[in-house]
């Protein structure tokens, strides 16, 4: 019997080994409860623009978490993240833009489409033209300019409710589970924000068509949403205007005899005194493009609701508009 | 019966070199025709897989195989371009996810491929270091593509100029490696995948120059009109994005016009695809959408008909193996006359000896096979890898 061992043993091995070959291993199974965990979590929402962020917040509340991940005190019309802060930005689930060209630095990103949410899209045909930059030419492509749509259309409320309602419609369609509650969120917002354009509507009834300067060509949708007679000037609250830029103003006012020039922030003292000599009253009306420590949109919203009533005299107060 | 068996095993181990020798011409006499089948399926499957993983491809006019070589294995001509719009129609549509593709340049003899993010989700591409690309001017490589080059996350790639004696055409750009991928075994792992708009960059369609308007910029400019600058061959276009250069950067034109050699569509269901294929069926559409499977197997089909008659030539020298094996076995009775007329002296019945020697042909055909049936199932285990290797060497 001892000689049948080794062909056993062949046998034996080859099957082992054979069967041993033809098992798969077993696929790792999934930890329970994974689907689960990932719902409860919040949604990770990054905004190009100070606005969407607040819209987002306020129509998300806590199922959200927005960011806006700008440095302080950076002009976000300038800002370009760095490549780590564009990561950041492929790792949310929505990426909020405001569409037209804002946020240049979206033109050198990777970012996957299918997070990128065109809050203004809507509204794509009533987009105004920017002012455009300097033209140049290089190259077989000829003359051109970098210029693009003008940005701010948050700064009409109209606008305004048409990009949080894409906002509301972006977080519905990645958790439905919690449109009853995004829709309360924009119910509340698209309140707050009719109560704005309502007295803005009044202000500039009673305005009744008067000049007004604009120091800064950042609010077209603004002139345009209540049919003001504004000019732009292309002036930075920080400067004093220089002599020729003087000049041109004084050209400008013979021709516009506006009383008022609205600023993005407080102008230089000596720019207030001048335009003072000249008649024309500074007020600051803030283009709530980036976040401030005082207040967000919707508080600096209203401030400039205050402002622009103010430019009327007989006005009634703000509290009996509302 | 043991006696018998042990005898047979005795005689068998006796004369191990002939044993061996038979056991393994039965054991490759089996396994050729198997393993080959084995081995061919699985090189089709390999080479199928990848076209069974991508549903349907867009492309301009022309040779489907060559759109599909081109898009899914980087290989092959680049074929005519088709516009930007084609993502941004497929996407409008609601019917499929449009993923693009822009493989016409080269880092030495690694295909450039302009992709967006979703390229690497859809391929189930992960990293083995660093992160994906972010910004124009960063480059993610495959595996072998970093092997290669000999760079990891922090260095740097060069494209390749289309053609070295092409002196007005485009400029090699530097890209920075932020990544690289763990190897997939596919043709991915050649690449050095960019952003589609780095692609553009390289492609000349996009570029960051100096400032014109910048007082340091003064030697560059040929004329100035108003708000119209127009630079002289002097201005200073960047052949690398960095941090400090990168604004600069920018595209002329309408975007939607800028070209791709392929779109990648991957349809919500069943459904969304076929509706999908029905919009390039109209005559005056200028692209073509293709299965990729259906085109592989067609190729396929028409190689691997040769195997048919390979296997029918093993087959008929398996025959002749057997019968020489049987040759073998019926002269060696006549070597062991004196062998079988000892076993009948001692008492052996004429139907034992026949039991002993039928049980040395057993011993032997099952010794083969079985050693048929390991090589069978190695081949099936690993031939796979083996290809794949072999594949995207």
């Amino acid at each position: 019997m001892s000689g049948w061992g080794p062909i056993v043993a062949a046998i034996a091995g080859l099957v082992g080994l054979a069967f041993a070959l033809a098992c798969e291993p077993g696929e790792a199974e999934r930890p329970p409860g994974t689907e689960a965990s990932a719902r409860d979590e919040r949604l990770r929402v990054f905004a190009v623009a100070y606005p969407l962020q607040y819209f987002a917040e306020r129509i998300g509340g806590d199922a959200v978490d927005v960011r806006f991940p700008i440095p302080t005190g950076i002009d976000p019309a300038e800002w370009s993240p760095s490549a780590e802060v564009v990561a950041e930005y492929q790792a949310a689930d929505l990426v909020l833009l405001n569409g037209g060209g804002y946020a240049q630095w979206l033109e050198r990103a990777s970012l996957s489409r299918r997070r990128l949410v065109d809050t203004s899209v809507g509204f794509r045909k009533r987009q105004l033209r920017d002012s455009g930059g300097v033209q140049h030419a290089h190259g077989p492509e000829g003359e051109h300019a970098h210029a693009g749509v003008a940005p701010m259309t948050w700064l009409d409320p109209e606008l305004a409710i048409a990009q949080a309602r894409a906002v509301a419609d972006a977080l519905i369609t990645v958790r439905p589970s919690a449109a009853v509650h995004f829709e309360s969120g924009f119910a509340a917002l698209e309140r707050d924000l009719r109560g704005l354009e309502r007295r803005f509507a009044v202000a500039a009834q009673e305005l009744g068509g008067a000049p007004l300067f604009f120091s800064h060509p950042v609010y077209p949708y603004f002139i345009r949403a209540y049919d003001l007679n504004a000019r732009s000037l292309h002036w930075e609250p920080q400067e004093v205007p220089t002599e020729a830029m003087w000049a041109e103003f004084r050209d400008a006012l013979a021709e516009h005899p506006a009383r008022w020039m609205l600023w993005e922030a407080a102008p230089e003292s000596a720019s207030k005194a001048l335009l003072e000599r000249l008649g024309v009253r500074s007020h600051v009306f803030d283009p709530c493009a980036r976040p401030s420590e005082s207040g967000d949109y919707l508080d600096r919203m209203r401030r400039n609701a205050e402002e622009f009533e103010s430019l009327e005299v007989n006005r009634p107060p703000p509290s009996s508009v509302e | 019966m043991t006696d018998v068996l042990f005898l047979a095993w005795r005689y068998l181990a006796h004369y191990r070199v002939k044993t061996v020798i038979l056991v393994a011409s039965i054991a490759l006499i089996v396994f050729l025709p198997v393993g080959l089948n084995v081995l061919v399926g699985q090189s089709a499957e390999q080479l199928t897989a990848r076209a069974e993983a991508t549903p349907l491809l867009v492309g301009a006019m022309g040779s489907p195989l060559e759109l599909v070589l081109s898009s899914l294995y980087f290989e092959s001509d680049v074929p005519d371009a088709i516009a930007w719009a084609e993502v941004e129609a497929i996407e409008d549509s609601g019917l499929a996810q449009p993923i693009p593709l822009d493989a016409r340049f080269r880092a030495r003899t690694h295909p450039i491929v302009g992709t967006s993010l979703e390229y690497f989700d859809f391929r189930g591409l992960r990293l083995a270091e660093g992160r994906r690309m972010a910004v124009v001017g960063e480059c993610v490589l495959g595996a072998r593509a970093a092997a290669d080059l000999a760079v990891g996350a922090g260095d740097t790639v060069l494209s390749s100029p289309e053609s070295l004696f092409d002196l007005a055409g485009v400029y090699p750009l530097r890209m920075r490696v932020v990544g690289v991928f763990a190897a997939s075994h596919t043709p991915d792992d050649q690449v050095v995948f960019v952003d589609v708009k780095t692609s553009w960059i390289i492609q000349g369609l996009g570029h960051g120059h100096q400032d014109l308007a910048a007082a340091g910029a003064a030697a560059a400019v040929l004329k100035q009109e108003g708000d119209l600058i127009t630079a002289n061959a002097s201005v200073v276009q960047y052949n690398e994005i960095t941090p400090e250069n990168i604004d600069s950067f920018h595209f002329h034109g309408d975007l939607s016009e800028y070209p791709l050699t392929g779109v990648i569509a991957v349809p919500h269901d069943d459904k969304s695809g076929v509706l999908l294929m029905g919009r390039f069926e109209r005559p005056e559409v200028a692209t073509q959408i293709v299965r990729p499977a259906t085109v592989m197997t067609e190729l396929l089909d028409t190689i691997f008909t040769v195997r048919a008659y390979v296997v029918a030539a093993i087959g008929f020298a398996g025959a002749g193996t057997l019968a020489t094996a049987a040759l073998v076995f019926l002269l060696s009775l006549r070597l062991r006359e004196r062998e079988i007329e000892t076993i009948v002296k001692i008492g052996g019945s004429p139907a034992r000896v026949a039991a002993i020697l039928v049980s040395e042909i057993v011993v032997v055909l099952v010794l083969g096979a079985a050693f048929a049936g390991v090589l069978a199932v190695l081949a099936s285990r690993y031939g796979s890898e083996a290809i794949r290797m072999w594949i995207t060497s």
